[in-house]
């Protein structure tokens, strides 16, 4: 082994040059491939950066008004989502594909105090536990709304960790407010939990139980929508179907005509996902193919040079033929050098397409541009699993092999007088 | 017998049919220095080549130390040659990245010798040839003389059977060709290793004791040559 490595050693140190320029190709393929998915990765994850604040498996259903007219209705009637609707996703034919189910009802403009800290015009937005999960409400301390929360239409309320910042003066100790008393208007509520809140936009909302909410205001069973989540579905046509079963079983409910389109409003966030995913993995082919075609280029330059390596070396390979090597050992001699050669520069490609990439996070991925008022990241995390980066490096090694074995076979079969007459 | 070759036809064919050997019989004993000679174009170096399994032959029966050299595989013909056979060439065939004493080693290293055991072996060799001092420079760096004795250390490092030297100092200068064969003569007298020399000079060949006349891919005549009266420049010069 030694042996071999010394053996290749000396050959690539005596062309320097050409050992160089095959790195060079080997190198800049797997660089060039890293780097355009690094930042293809990047831009994808900054477009995609706010599907993960809700589940993607869910739909809102809200209240519409009717265009056309149906069973003696005018069209133009308000409709309105109760609590009773919910009932309908808990029959058939939703009960088997529907999960979790809740509503929501908000009440704005109050004061909530908390000793001599207070914040005006606060919202407080009555809601079920499975909302925990739906709108991936994140917890910094304490827990979420549970069943008995609603059955006992207990007092308890989910501050934002702006508001526990702004009460603990800037500590960010949240544990040491659970159980604490805050005041909305003249209601006095348990802190249960601390969740985050979005920094950049206006979430502000206090989480309360949906029940408690109803009780304290009395209000009827009209709610602002009804949210679920269900399973089961896999293809954007299956999608389509279930939300217009979902559609008419609505309208049908509420004397609706059944194809009405607005009647009520439904938000199929998985439809929205599923043509989210379809366009970056279009991006992602996109991508991966121009990196492919780029590691091709990687792979004709290193068959190019052993091609060359392999005539230039005919003779020699006649000399050690005549002096009792076997086939066997010029096909080894070339193709490891093959190997080792891809193998050391793929390396090096892949470190420096990783370090590019780390570059790019810290100099792109740090700046920001306005859209719409809003400031969003050019570039969010550009960077290559490692699984993949030492994916593209095993398959350039095994293609320099390939490209290694062809012209090391044909020196390999060659008669030992005819390398030696080569020159 | 070490060598024995009976009725050996070699034709080339490039386009058109080349018959350099028309039936070559010879019979070459343990411990004898043989030369070949013939004008260019005799025949002599293909002959030389299916001695040394660097090619085949179209008809007749080869036959080294018992083994018959016929149809062999490139694997079976390497070994033969890594075992029984040292080449001396013209032009040294020297690897050219590979300093004198790893030039000498190579034939051990095809035989799997640890590299230890195949430095020391070539290092004495090296010795022999008075060549310690030049054993870590590149060939580039030496005399053709230094060269081509490094190449009859490579040569003889295997302990083969037969050494053949295809014009072993073609491209020398006189001087040079003299030591050269000196060192030749000196191996097959006092080592009893067998030379197989193929020439066109006759100096060179009134160094053997047995000259083989090749003409037109037959063999002319076997002249006795122990009194090394062959050349018709003096017995201890070498003519250029």
């Amino acid at each position: 082994m030694r042996d071999l490595l010394q053996e290749i050693w000396e050959s690539l140190r005596r062309n320097k040059v050409r050992t160089c320029l095959t790195g060079l190709a080997v190198s800049w393929g797997i660089f060039m491939l890293i780097l355009l998915l690094g930042a293809g990765n990047g831009l994808l994850n900054a477009f995609l950066n706010d599907s993960g604040e809700f589940a993607s498996n869910t739909m809102m259903v809200g209240g519409g008004r009717t265009s056309k007219p149906y069973a003696g209705y005018k069209q133009g009637r308000r409709i309105r989502i109760s609590e009773k609707d919910m009932d309908l996703l808990r029959q058939e034919p939703f009960s088997e594909k529907v999960d979790l189910i809740s509503t929501s009802l908000s009440r704005s403009g109050y004061t909530m105090t908390y000793g001599r800290r207070y914040f005006n015009n606060v919202t407080l937005y009555g809601t079920y536990p499975g909302d925990i999960e739906m709108n991936r409400v994140k917890m910094e301390a304490g827990r979420f709304i549970n069943e008995k929360d609603i059955q006992e239409k207990r007092k308890v309320i989910i501050i934002t960790h702006l508001h526990a910042k702004n009460f603990l003066v800037g500590s960010t100790d949240y544990d040491q407010l659970l159980g604490q008393k805050v005041k909305v208007g003249n209601l006095s509520f348990t802190i249960i939990g601390v969740r985050h809140g979005a920094e950049n936009e206006d979430d502000r909302d206090l989480f309360v139980p949906y029940t408690t909410v109803k009780s304290i205001f009395g209000l009827s069973d009209e709610v602002d929508g009804v949210t679920f989540s269900f399973h089961g579905l896999k293809t954007e046509a299956e999608s389509d179907a279930f939300e217009s079963q979902v559609r008419t079983s609505f309208n049908m409910a509420h004397q609706a005509a059944p194809d009405d389109n607005s009647a009520v409003w439904i938000w199929n966030r998985f439809s929205q996902y599923l043509q989210m995913e379809k366009g970056r993995n279009m991006l992602t082919r996109a991508l991966w193919i121009i990196g492919l075609l780029t590691l091709v280029s990687g792979i004709v330059g290193v068959s190019n040079i052993m091609l060359i390596t392999v005539k230039e070396r005919t003779h020699e390979f006649g000399i050690r033929k005549a002096i009792g090597a076997r086939p066997g050992s010029i096909l080894k001699l070339i193709v490891a050098e093959s190997v080792l050669i891809t193998a050391f520069f793929g390396y090096i490609g892949m470190l420096l397409g990783m370090i590019s990439c780390k570059i790019l996070d810290m100099t792109v991925g740090q700046s920001t541009v306005d859209v719409f008022g809003e400031s969003v990241k050019m570039l969010d995390n550009p960077s290559v699993g490692l699984d993949t980066a030492v994916g593209a490096t095993v398959v350039l090694i095994v293609a320099g092999t390939i490209a290694g074995l062809f012209p090391a076979r044909q020196a390999a079969k060659v008669k030992p007088i005819e390398a030696l007459r080569a020159e | 017998m070490l060598i024995e070759l009976k009725g050996i036809h070699k034709t080339y064919d490039n386009g058109q049919p080349l018959h350099v050997l028309k039936g070559i019989d010879l019979s070459i004993e343990k411990g004898e220095f043989v030369s070949i000679m013939g004008a260019s174009g005799s025949g002599k170096s293909t002959l030389l080549n299916i001695l040394g399994i660097l090619d085949n032959y179209d008809e007749g029966e080869y036959h080294l130390a018992g083994h018959l050299i016929k149809n062999l595989s490139e694997r079976e013909g390497a070994t033969y040659r890594n075992q029984m056979i040292g080449f001396v060439f013209q032009s040294f065939n020297l690897i050219g990245f590979k300093t004198a004493v790893e030039n000498v080693e190579l034939p051990l290293f095809y035989q799997g010798m640890s590299r230890h055991r195949r430095h020391e072996m070539a290092m004495s060799y090296l010795e022999k040839m008075g060549l310690t001092d030049w054993a870590s420079h590149y060939p580039n760096e030496m005399s053709g003389g230094q060269k081509q004795r490094v190449a009859i250390a490579r040569a003889l490092i295997t302990h083969p059977e037969i050494i053949l030297a295809d014009e072993p100092t073609g491209a020398l200068d006189s001087k040079t060709s003299v030591e050269v064969m000196d060192l030749l003569t000196k191996l097959n007298r006092e080592d009893g290793v067998t030379i197989i020399v193929v020439t066109h000079e006759s100096g060179v060949a009134n160094c053997a004791d047995k000259i083989v006349h090749i003409k037109d891919g037959l063999i002319e005549r076997v002249e006795d040559n122990r009194q090394h009266h062959s050349s018709m420049f003096g017995t201890t010069t070498i003519m250029k």
